[in-house]
């Protein structure tokens, strides 16, 4: 009955195929296990053991019973079941991992709720790596501002850097940055899918799919096969913040995931940094309201890594990365002292006399705020479209200013 | 008593599609059993003339002769219809059978229906038969009454009838005259809303101007509410009135698919389809042969709202009509084109919930949701147009720079502006194209283009603003902002400008 000889364990599918297909959750497994009536979760797939359940000859709470025989009229179907998997994760290249492997990562043993079995591909060190590294979830909008996905770059592929471990999501937006920044660096990247393995989600996100399967590592709960549903995404989220020891808020707006990941991770007791950004952008809302509500500012990445060198402490595995995780300090060079509002009160005195650099000067000020349309920079600046958009094609074409949703947006290059 | 022709030869003319030919009625009346034929590949209401030559010629006080009458329409290859050969078949009876007199050595051309009480009455194509038939020699032209104002507006000269009797006068009476006929040509009488109502939407305005100054395709995208039918129809006001060429072309077209009823006002046609058009209403029909909403629009704009419920089907058969600028339409494996020169203007939203040009973050929609909206229009559709402008509501904030710029009545000096960019255009290139519409050639040299210039375009072009398809797009909308600013070359900052219109990919 067990297939010892490949890295797929029957049993661990069995329970899988259990747990999506049946009545039997949580609470059953822990009557049963409470109760002695099986040892660990493996032994839901033994015949013997389930029949004697069935029979009551141990005392455990009535629905339980009920469910063990259900359990065992389509034991048949199950078993056709795990075939399915079976040959999916084979023809996927996934492999199977449990609770009682020693590839199960550290954070989860600590925390209850977390999965039993889980699915991988690709590179499965990066679990032990992130035990002793540290490991940071990054999460944010699905259609971030260009602020965000910059600081989203910069502080990942600096973290990656430092042998720090990126855990995201691979949705669009700010954890496709994640992946991209951090895939190639020292510390690798894990993406948690809602569904199976084999199920890439977003499909447009298929090319870091494939660069993560090569040198990063793909996880799920599900096993192979399973559609990506989207009562599967929460439950996502919550692993995100259990599999990292701290988590990164990059863009959240009022009411997106990205507030669950964050609430997941303050209620396993880890820091959440929130990446502090313009308050006239709707959709970085939820994330200041998280600032206001106690969250840690993201200053840099060196705050991180004092986080995360706390959290290793705290795990008392004292070897590697502390020493190694210092910052070196860039300064920034601020060389902008153009005097604004004098130019600004020029343009409106007396327009003729300012230089087609001034004006330049004067749209991109007006930029830094938000984005804005040509019109409302026509508005702003007084200046008549033909002009605006002379400047504007010159802005563009030296790379301070681009265009995106039909409004004009400084770069952060 | 002058001798009976043994065959009478009199022209006329039948149109198909936007062509018409010229055709020779022969009628030939020989003794025996009283029979009527008519042949060369007509069809039935050609075929039914017998009976209304019969009773015409009763009311009018005529006989029928008795034998053989055979009537034959050159070229007999082709296939004709329309009731228009009645009155030249029923004059050809007449001198064949001397109940009047033919003028020896004449040459004559008549055409028009005739009604059972005698009535000659004008069919639908009028103006582009009389147009093919203006110039040539004839000694008599005869036309119905009711189609004096397409002669006019054809510059045709001839003589109307009423009736069947009339032709008495004209032949044994010697009435006929070479008539000229007024050209009747109404004002635009209509009040086109001023542009100044556009309050705030500057880049609209703008791109309002270049695409009636240069007869660029235009593109306005924007939240629903925002104006942009209301831009839409500022276009056509902008616009200089037809000229009498231009509305003969209009006119023709119209007069085929409403006869004489047809409006002969100089206002430029807007011809407005929505998204539940079909394919047969855009192009035409091609086993009728009547035009459809590209035929229509000619010299005027083709105004397509919510351009993104098009299906696919539709703008992919826009495509060729807005590079040929003429729609061709097959029937019976030959092929009919009507002339469709107009500007292409589409309105649309951005995304389903149409905020995604609006302040704030108010829209809603996924990246994946918006180029699925977006993904009928495709890119080489988009090629095609060369100006592209976001539209979104004016807010409260804006209103304080709008009002201190509240200039009101700005139409008439943009219609002077676009005037003066179409005689620069057509001394450039002939009378019949403008910077958008004129043929490419080596045009680097035709729009002067320095080297400077041209290589300032290349580098945007490199840095991906637009793709190598659209280099002559660009130049083009850049010689028309030239153009406005009355300059020789085209320069650097026209460059800039024009690209800012371009759309790059939803």
């Amino acid at each position: 009955m067990a297939f010892i000889n490949d890295q797929i364990n029957h049993q661990d599918l069995f329970y899988s195929a259990v747990m999506l297909n049946t009545d039997i959750n949580y609470k059953t497994f822990r009557d049963l296990i409470d109760n002695k009536a099986i040892k660990t979760y493996r032994d839901i797939s033994d015949r013997e053991i389930l029949t004697r359940i069935a029979k009551g000859e141990i005392k455990l709470r009535n629905d339980t019973v009920h469910r063990i025989k259900k359990l065992l009229d389509s034991y048949s179907d199950i078993e056709k079941i795990v075939g399915k998997y079976r040959k999916t994760a084979l023809e996927n290249n996934i492999s199977v991992h449990s609770s009682l492997d020693e590839n199960y990562p550290y954070n989860w043993k600590v925390l209850s709720g977390m999965p039993q079995v889980f699915y991988s591909r690709g590179n499965i060190n990066l679990i032990g790596q992130m035990t002793y590294q540290g490991a940071v979830a990054v999460v944010g909008s699905r259609n971030p501002s260009k602020y965000s996905l910059y600081a989203t770059e910069q502080i990942c592929s600096e973290l990656g850097n430092k042998g720090i471990t990126i855990v995201s999501g691979m949705a669009c937006g700010i954890d496709r940055q994640a992946h991209i920044s951090s895939v190639n660096t020292q510390g690798g990247t894990v993406a948690v899918l809602a569904g199976g393995v084999d199920n890439i989600y977003p499909p447009a996100n298929k090319d870091i799919y494939d660069l993560i399967g090569i040198n990063g590592l793909l996880i799920s709960e599900m096993p192979p096969g399973q559609m990506p549903l989207r009562q599967y995404f929460p439950s996502r989220n919550r692993l995100i913040a259990g599999l990292s020891d701290t988590t990164l808020i990059m863009e959240a707006g009022i009411c997106s995931g990205t507030l669950h990941t964050a609430s997941f991770a303050a209620n396993q007791g880890k820091e959440v940094f929130v990446l502090p950004n313009n308050i006239y952008y709707e959709n970085a809302k939820g994330g200041l309201k998280l600032l206001e509500d106690g969250g840690n500012v993201l200053l840099g990445p060196e705050c991180v890594i004092d986080s995360i060198t706390r959290a290793l402490m705290f795990k008392r595995m004292g070897m590697g990365c502390p020493a190694e995780l210092s910052y070196s300090d860039d300064k920034d060079e601020f060389t902008d002292n153009i005097d604004i509002g004098a130019l600004r009160e020029l343009s409106r005195s007396d327009p003729e006399t300012l230089t087609d650099d001034n004006w330049k000067t004067i749209i991109t000020d007006a930029l830094t705020l938000k984005p804005l349309c040509a019109d409302e920079l026509c508005s702003v600046t007084m200046l008549p479209f033909y002009k605006i958009s002379i400047l504007l094609t010159e802005l563009e074409l030296n790379g301070t200013v681009c265009q995106e949703k039909g409004k004009y947006s400084l770069t952060f290059v | 008593m002058p001798t009976r022709p043994n065959v009478v030869h009199i022209y006329s003319c039948f149109t198909t599609g936007s062509d018409s030919t010229l055709s020779l009625i022969e009628v030939s009346i020989s003794p025996g059993i009283p029979t009527f034929s008519v042949i060369g590949l007509c069809d039935s209401s050609i075929r039914e003339s017998e009976g209304r030559i019969r009773s015409a010629f009763k009311s009018a006080g005529f006989n029928m002769p008795k034998g053989h009458i055979t009537i034959g329409i050159s070229p007999a290859y082709m296939r004709k219809a329309g009731s228009g050969f009645d009155l030249s078949m029923a004059m050809g009876i007449l001198f064949c059978s001397g109940q009047l007199y033919l003028p020896p050595n004449s040459k004559i051309y008549a055409e028009g229906e005739l009604s059972l009480g005698g009535d000659v009455i004008g069919t639908p194509g009028s103006c582009l038969r009389l147009k093919t038939v203006r110039n040539m020699d004839f000694d008599y032209k005869i036309i119905p009454a009711g189609e004096a104002s397409s002669a006019g507006i054809a510059c045709f000269t001839g003589q109307t009838v009423s009736s069947l009797s009339d032709l008495e006068g004209l032949f044994e009476g010697g009435l006929y005259k070479d008539n000229v006929f007024e050209f009747c040509r109404q004002d635009a009488d209509k009040d086109y809303i001023d542009i100044s109502n556009l309050k705030g939407q500057e880049k609209a305005k703008r791109a309002l101007l270049i695409s009636a100054a240069g007869f660029h395709n235009l593109l306005l995208m924007g939240s629903p509410g925002c104006g942009k039918t209301l831009a839409g129809k500022m276009l056509a006001g902008i616009m200089p009135e037809l000229t009498p060429e231009e509305l003969s072309d209009v006119y023709s077209i119209t007069e085929l698919l409403e006869g004489e009823k047809a409006g002969h006002s100089c206002e430029r046609p807007v011809r407005l389809i929505g998204p539940n058009i079909t394919v047969g209403k855009l192009l035409g029909n091609s086993s009728s042969l009547t035009p459809g909403e590209l035929a229509l629009a000619n010299h005027g704009i083709l105004f397509a709202d919510e351009l993104p419920l098009y299906s696919s089907e539709v703008l992919d058969f826009l495509r060729k009509p807005l590079e040929e600028r003429k729609v061709q339409l097959m029937r019976r494996g030959q092929l009919y084109s009507f002339d469709a020169n107009f500007i292409f203007l589409g309105t649309g939203n951005p995304c389903k919930c149409g905020l995604l040009y609006e302040s704030g973050d108010r829209c809603r929609c996924s990246a994946n949701s918006i180029s699925r909206y977006m993904s009928k229009i495709t890119g080489p559709f988009l090629e095609r147009i060369d100006l592209f402008s976001e539209m979104r509501s004016v807010s409260g904030k804006d209103m304080a720079f709008i009002c201190a710029d509240d200039k009101e009545g700005e139409s008439p000096y943009y219609r002077e502006t676009v005037k003066r960019c179409w005689d620069i255009a057509h001394k450039r290139y002939g009378s019949d194209f403008l910077n958008g519409t004129f043929r490419d050639t080596d045009i680097k040299d035709i729009l002067r283009v320095p080297e400077k210039v041209i290589k300032y375009a290349g580098d945007t072009c490199d840095k991906g603003f637009f793709s190598a398809r659209g280099f002559t797009r660009i130049l083009r909308v850049a010689r028309t902002i030239a153009d406005i600013k009355g300059a020789e070359d085209i320069s650097e900052e026209d460059i800039a400008e024009a690209v800012q219109y371009r759309k790059r990919g939803f």
